[in-house]
Parts: structure tokens; C-alpha cells; sequence
């Protein structure tokens, strides 16, 4: 028995010393180009090397509790092993540090890209400077990484555009069914942590407060500022809770005919409370279009949504990945913004609203979504 | 065998975690292919749960008490939002911001304290207060948006000490100076307790002990001094370390120590016996807080921005990584190293699971039923008259 254990601890000892010798860390000299790429920001695209073909390329997605990411998920895996990649694709579950660790562990496992919709903008700072000090690529997805030099583009629908377009899309249906103004409103944001949201809603109010000012349009509540319309997280319960209290605190004796929602779940959720709480079906804008909204807007419950194809941004990301790889570096972007520490570069591409006149139209080349038109 | 005890100690069921956890390190490390043991992801592991792990040495001693803190989560994201909004809108220098954010901290501390040792009120309610109005806080003084920090912050967040000296050592000298004092420091107690003890013993089973301590610490030193240059034994895991070695002694050496374990034995008998169960409290409640501000502004500097989420669910990691290191539910029974073993543990799963590519969704999962299977295996050793598992690999003759 003595002997037995012996030679167990002597086989494990020995393993260790493999595992660890194996593995001699290296000081690994960061390869100069790169680093120039990421200390020179203003200027992108001058790496010449490139990198294999057959590289790892991490994406760190934030979760999968909406439709668009859990495409992005199916997609991104799909599509990057299709181009000959080695894919590791990551949900945090909402959860920054989890989301730090992710990037990291992608980082360990020899990412030559990393592509990053965050869970907060703002809090991934250190880890991409760490990965970006290691001569990794780093590219936003669908989100602004802000307060951080370590970026090198960012792919999104154009998010002021996409608030513009809710708005418009908010007042064309106000006009359409619910006959002479003026009408009564409310407002909801979606998740403070994602700077897309605010920018929505900015987009919005550029169409919104003109008509707010002349009195065509009525926000009951009086609940005007973003702060006061934010949906924390993007919850959908959250805005279902808020929807109900505004109803039975400023609707008991009022109609409501729309409402601004940031996305499809929170448009479900307020059309939800209005059926709840009696009200007609108001007016909703949208965003994502979601499957259940797809047949939500057919069968004429909900007004309208805006598409976001999942696969043209998940394409495009690809598209800049491919071109990184072959040493032509970061494509020139189609604008910049600020992001509290440098210009970054926005791939931007053009949202799409749909409403029932134009849905078939408008999911032409998705069989998922035309089984829903039915 | 019997040697194997006399260089380890009398206690060998102290040891079954680590095991485990060298076992763990090992078996990913073959699994993703030599991913786990590398210098980087070393630092990674480090400075990625080092505040998590400082949550834990408070929880460690709330437990033993025979409370809970469930607030400690919300008081670190709130205490960090406090530094990085007084920063930004107060035009207060870094330092003062993290001076504020400990005070902050520490009267948080002081006020659920004073619920638990004066008014009787049970931690796990105060707490569960203290979870919703700190949570709510954060989100009401933020508005719900994320808030810059001051760039200095990220010393002790990510971090790395400084390279100086020659070059021919091909490590960070600033690790490998730690390394250094590390084995000296051990060395020295080991020495001196032996020196002290009443009765003869033997000399060379402490100097093999040295020895093969001293081959460990050699070897992590290695590992952390070698990574990219620049890099080195993270800020963060100093800091760790610091109050391991703080709150080690109070608690093993001084009369507040013997007073928290006293109280959490048995509350009444302390009493009896002249403990002041209050005091022993309100300074544990007091310091859990505090330690929470530290975790806060640990991961704002690690963040470069406090958001208004920062601390969900932290309370829960704490707490399994101090039952992983043993601790028992009805209080009375944990120490400071087991707990960081516990944490380690809980780290090195994550990480390696995260390096395999497996899901937030299944790790936690997995993370739940290790710490059922921890805590299972623990109470099953620690039954009257049954053998743990490692004593039945180190039959004792005195038994």
C-alpha cells in the first residue's frame, strides 16, 4: 500500500514538473509594428505583418439574454470558423469582472483580434490596454468602448440615426392611428451602462422635443430626462414596473397613444402594462426585431421596430478581421467619435425601420423571420 | 509516510485543498494545452480576484462570528462610486478620494455595527438592509452611469512593480525581491518557533520543510517575475498579501482574535467568561465594511470607471470561497490562509474553465456543485471518529 502511494505521488510530482517546464513562460518582446499601431491611434492601418489564417480570434459578448446576441453568438462562431479562424466566442452573463476574465483568458489562448461588445463601455480599460499592449486588435462591437485608448474601431448601426428614426417612426404612427393630435406620450431609455442608450434617446428627442414644444405631443408624467426614462440594464420587467406606475399614477382618467421604447422587449413590456391596465394598444417604436415582435408588428400589435440585421454587423466585423489579417490594417472608418480619450473609428451601418406595410420587404433574404410572416 | 507528517505538520486535513487545488492547476493546465500556468495568466488570476478575495478575509471573520454580511457587495460599489464621483466633481486628488471612500466604508461599517451588536438585530437582516440601501445608493449619487476614475487608481487595480536593478537575473527584480523576503520571513518563524518549543524535536524535519517551501515559493516567484517585461507580481496581489499577513496575526495572535472565536464558538460561555460580545461585533461588522471599500476601489482602479452594477453578486463569491476554505455555517471555525486557498480554488476554476471556452452559463453551474462537494467532503471528514481522506492516506501511529 506504502509503495502504491509513493509511486502516485512520485508520477504526480513528476507531472508537474512537466507541466510546468512544458510551458517555460517567455518574455515575449511585443512585435514593434503592432505597438506602433496602437500608441499612433489617429492614424490606423499601417501594420504590415498581418497575421495566419488560421488565427484565434476571441469575442467577448455581454449575454445572451436578447435575440441580437445570442445570433451574434450563433454567427460569429459559425461564420469565423467558415473563414478559416479559430473561434472562441464568450458570453459574461452581464457581468463585467466576468467579462475581464474572459478577455483576458483570450488573450492567453493567443487572440490576434478580439472583438468586444462590452457589458459596461467604460469598465474594460485595463484589460483591453493589456491585451493592446500584447499587439492584439481590438474592435467594438455594436457598442462604444469608452474612456480608453486601447480600441482600434468600433462596428455599429449608427445609434443617432437609430434614435431618429424611433422618433420619426413614433410620430408617422401617432399620425396614421390615432387620428388629431395632441397626443399623450411617455418616454422610456434603455440601459445607462451602454452608451448606445442615451444617444437613442438623444437621436429621439431631436425629432420628440420640437413637437413636445409646440404642443402636439403631451408627455403626461412630466418625465423628460433620460435619468428619469432609463430602463436599468435594458430590463424588460424593470420597464413593465415603470410602465404600470405611470399608467395608474397619471392615466386613470387619460388615453395614452404612444410610446418611445428603445428596444422590442421594452415595447412588449409597456404594450403589455397598457393591455393590463385597459388601455388601447398605444403607439411603440422598437429596436432589434426580435422574432416574437416580427409577428407582434404582422399581426398589428405592435406599430413598429427597427432591424438591425445581426448578420451585417457580424459581417462587416468579419470583413475588417480579414483585412487585418492579410497585414492591410484597420479599414478607413466611416466617421469618429470621442470616447473620452481618443478619436475612435465608427464602421457605421444604416438601421432599418419596419412596420407592417414593409415587413415583407424588409425580411426578404431572412427564411427565419419570413416563417413568422405567415 | 510518518515523515511525510512530521515535515507537514500535524494537521493534514488543513492540506486537502490544496491539493486540490495544485490537482485543479495541474489538470486544466494539460486540458487547455499549457494555457493555465503561465506567467500572464497568473498575474491575471491575481489582479482579476484580488478583491474578491479581500472581501473574503473579512467574510472569513463575519462567518466566524456566526454571521453573514450580504451587503458587502453594494458597499464596495458604493464606496467606489463615492471616491470616483468626489473625484471628478469635487476636484479632490486621487489619494483624498480613497482616503473619503475608506471613511465612507468604515462608518457604513460602524452603522450596521451598531444594528447588530446594540439593537440584537441578526446580520443576515441588517445586511440584507444594507445590500438594498447601498445598491440603491450607487445607482441614485450615478444616476445610473458609469464615472470615470482617476488614472492613478489603476496602480492598485492592474498594476505592476516596478523593474529595476540587473538585468541578469531575467526576471522582474521587484518579484523576485518579494520571492526573497517570502522565504527569509518563512524561514525565520519556522526557525524561531522551533527554537522556542519546550519540548526536543527534531531538527530536520523543519529544514526539509523549509526547503520544499522555499522550492514553491521559488518556483511562483519565478512565474510571476518572468512574464512580459514590464509585468510582474501584480500591485493588487501585494496589497492581498499585506493583509493576509495583518489579519493572520489578529486573529491567531491576539486577544480580539481568541475573542471572535470564543464568540462564534459559543456566544454565551464568552459572555460568561468576560468577552465583550458586543464590542467583538460591532469592530468585525465595522471591519467587513471597511474591507469592502478597499475591494471597491481595488476594482475601479482595475475598471478605469465605477459603474453603477459594480458589486452584484461579489458577496456570494466571498462567501463560498470562505465555506471552500473550510469554515463552518454555525460559526466558530475557519482561518484566514484556508480561506485564501478556498478563493484560490474558486480562481482557478474559473479561469480555466474560462481558458477551456466554457459558457458564464455552465462555469457557474460547475462553481455550484464544487462548493456543495467542498463543503460535503469537509463535514463527512470532520465527523467524530472517521478518518479524513488524507488521514487515511498518512495513517497516524498515535492513533
Amino acid at each position: 500500500m506504502k509503495k502504491l502511494l509513493t509511486l502516485l505521488i512520485m508520477v504526480s510530482l513528476i507531472t508537474v514538473m512537466v507541466a510546468g517546464c512544458g510551458k517555460t513562460p517567455e518574455r515575449v518582446e511585443p512585435e514593434t509594428t503592432e505597438t506602433e499601431t496602437s500608441e499612433t491611434p489617429e492614424a490606423p492601418a499601417t501594420a504590415e505583418a498581418g497575421f495566419a489564417a488560421d488565427s484565434v480570434i476571441g469575442v467577448a459578448l455581454p449575454w445572451l439574454g436578447t435575440q441580437n446576441w445570442a445570433e451574434a453568438d450563433e454567427m460569429f462562431k459559425s461564420k469565423l470558423e467558415a473563414a478559416g479562424f479559430e473561434a472562441i466566442v464568450q458570453h459574461a452573463d452581464n457581468k463585467v469582472p466576468t467579462q475581464q476574465q474572459q478577455i483576458e483568458s483570450m488573450v492567453q489562448n493567443g487572440a490576434k483580434v478580439i472583438v468586444v461588445g462590452p457589458v459596461d463601455g467604460s469598465q474594460l480599460g485595463g484589460v483591453l490596454e493589456e491585451a493592446a499592449a500584447a499587439g492584439i486588435f481590438i474592435i467594438g462591437y455594436d457598442r462604444l468602448i469608452e474612456n480608453t485608448t486601447a480600441i482600434d474601431g468600433v462596428v455599429q448601426f449608427d445609434s443617432i440615426k437609430t434614435g431618429v428614426l424611433q422618433g420619426e417612426a413614433l410620430l408617422a404612427g401617432l399620425a396614421a392611428q390615432k387620428g388629431e393630435g395632441p397626443y399623450n406620450i411617455e418616454l422610456f431609455g434603455g440601459g445607462p451602462a451602454d452608451p448606445n442608450a442615451p444617444n437613442f434617446f438623444k437621436g429621439a428627442m431631436t425629432v420628440l422635443q420640437p413637437k413636445i414644444d409646440d404642443g402636439t405631443l403631451v408627455v403626461v408624467s412630466g418625465q423628460l430626462d433620460f435619468t428619469q426614462a432609463a430602463t436599468l440594464d435594458w430590463d424588460n420587467a424593470k420597464a413593465q414596473a415603470r410602465m404600470d406606475s405611470l399608467l395608474s399614477g397619471f392615466y386613470s382618467d387619460k388615453e395614452i397613444h404612444g410610446v418611445l421604447c428603445p428596444n422590442d422587449g421594452i415595447a412588449r413590456a409597456v404594450i403589455t402594462s397598457s393591455g393590463q391596465a385597459g388601455q388601447e394598444t398605444p403607439i411603440t417604436s422598437g429596436l432589434d426585431a426580435e422574432n416574437e415582435t416580427v409577428t407582434w408588428i404582422w399581426e398589428g400589435r405592435q406599430y413598429s421596430t427597427i432591424a438591425k440585421p445581426t448578420d451585417t454587423l457580424v459581417s462587416k466585423t468579419i470583413e475588417i478581421i480579414k483585412a487585418l489579417q492579410a497585414g492591410n490594417g484597420m479599414p478607413a472608418p466611416d466617421e469618429t467619435t470621442d470616447n473620452g480619450m481618443k478619436e475612435v473609428g465608427i464602421y457605421a451601418l444604416p438601421p432599418l425601420v419596419v412596420t407592417k406595410e414593409n415587413i415583407k420587404e424588409a425580411f426578404a433574404n431572412d427564411p427565419g423571420r419570413m416563417e413568422l410572416l405567415k | 509516510m510518518i515523515y511525510i507528517k512530521k515535515i507537514l505538520g500535524d494537521k493534514l486535513q488543513d492540506y486537502t485543498m490544496v491539493l486540490a487545488l495544485v490537482a485543479l492547476a495541474i489538470i486544466f493546465n494539460i486540458i487547455s494545452g499549457g494555457k493555465m500556468i503561465t506567467s500572464s495568466n497568473f498575474q491575471n488570476l491575481i489582479s482579476g480576484n484580488a478583491y474578491v478575495m479581500v472581501l473574503a478575509l473579512g467574510m472569513m471573520m463575519v462567518i466566524v462570528i456566526g454571521q453573514i454580511d450580504l451587503s458587502v457587495g453594494s458597499v464596495a460599489g458604493f464606496s467606489g462610486m463615492v471616491m470616483a464621483i468626489a473625484v471628478r466633481d469635487l476636484g479632490l486628488t486621487w489619494w483624498v478620494g480613497v482616503l473619503l471612500s475608506l471613511v465612507v466604508g468604515a462608518s457604513i461599517g460602524a452603522w450596521q455595527g451598531l444594528w447588530v451588536a446594540k439593537l440584537g438585530i441578526p446580520g443576515f437582516i441588517t445586511t440584507l438592509g444594507g445590500m438594498m440601501i447601498f445598491r440603491g445608493g450607487v445607482i441614485w449619487i450615478s444616476k445610473s452611469i458609469s464615472v470615470p476614475a482617476p488614472r492613478e487608481l489603476k496602480m492598485f487595480g492592474a498594476g505592476h512593480l516596478p523593474e529595476w536593478g540587473p538585468a541578469f537575473t531575467g526576471m522582474n527584480n521587484s518579484t523576485l525581491l518579494l520571492g526573497i523576503i517570502a522565504i527569509a520571513a518563512f524561514a525565520f518563524t519556522q526557525l524561531h518557533k522551533h527554537n522556542r518549543s519546550q519540548k526536543a524535536k527534531e531538527l530536520w524535519p523543519i529544514l526539509v520543510r523549509i526547503a520544499l517551501v522555499s522550492v514553491v515559493i521559488g518556483y511562483l516567484t519565478w512565474i510571476f517575475g518572468t512574464g512580459r517585461p514590464g509585468t510582474s507580481f501584480p500591485v493588487p496581489g501585494v496589497i492581498l498579501v499585506v493583509l493576509v499577513i495583518i489579519y493572520h496575526t489578529i486573529t491567531q495572535r491576539t486577544t480580539f482574535g481568541r475573542h471572535i472565536y470564543a464568540v462564534g464558538g459559543n456566544k454565551s460561555a464568552a459572555a460568561l467568561s468576560g468577552v465583550n460580545v458586543q464590542k467583538t461585533y460591532f469592530l468585525t461588522m465595522l471591519n467587513m465594511s471597511f474591507l469592502a471599500a478597499l475591494a471597491g476601489i481595488m476594482f475601479v482602479g482595475r475598471s478605469n470607471a465605477a459603474g453603477p452594477s459594480d458589486g452584484i453578486g461579489w458577496e456570494l463569491d466571498a462567501i463560498a470561497s470562505v465555506f471552500i476554505g473550510g469554515a463552518a455555517v454555525s460559526g466558530g471555525v475557519g482561518t484566514i490562509i484556508a480561506t485564501m486557498v478556498g478563493g484560490l480554488v474558486m480562481t482557478v476554476l474559473n479561469s480555466g474553465l474560462m481558458l477551456m471556452g466554457v459558457g458564464a452559463d455552465r462555469t457557474q453551474v460547475i462553481k455550484g456543485l464544487v462548493l456543495l462537494a467542498a463543503v460535503g467532503i469537509d463535514v463527512f471528514n470532520k465527523k467524530e471518529g472517521r478518518q479524513s481522506i488524507i488521514g487515511r492516506l498518512f495513517p497516524s501511529k498515535s492513533k
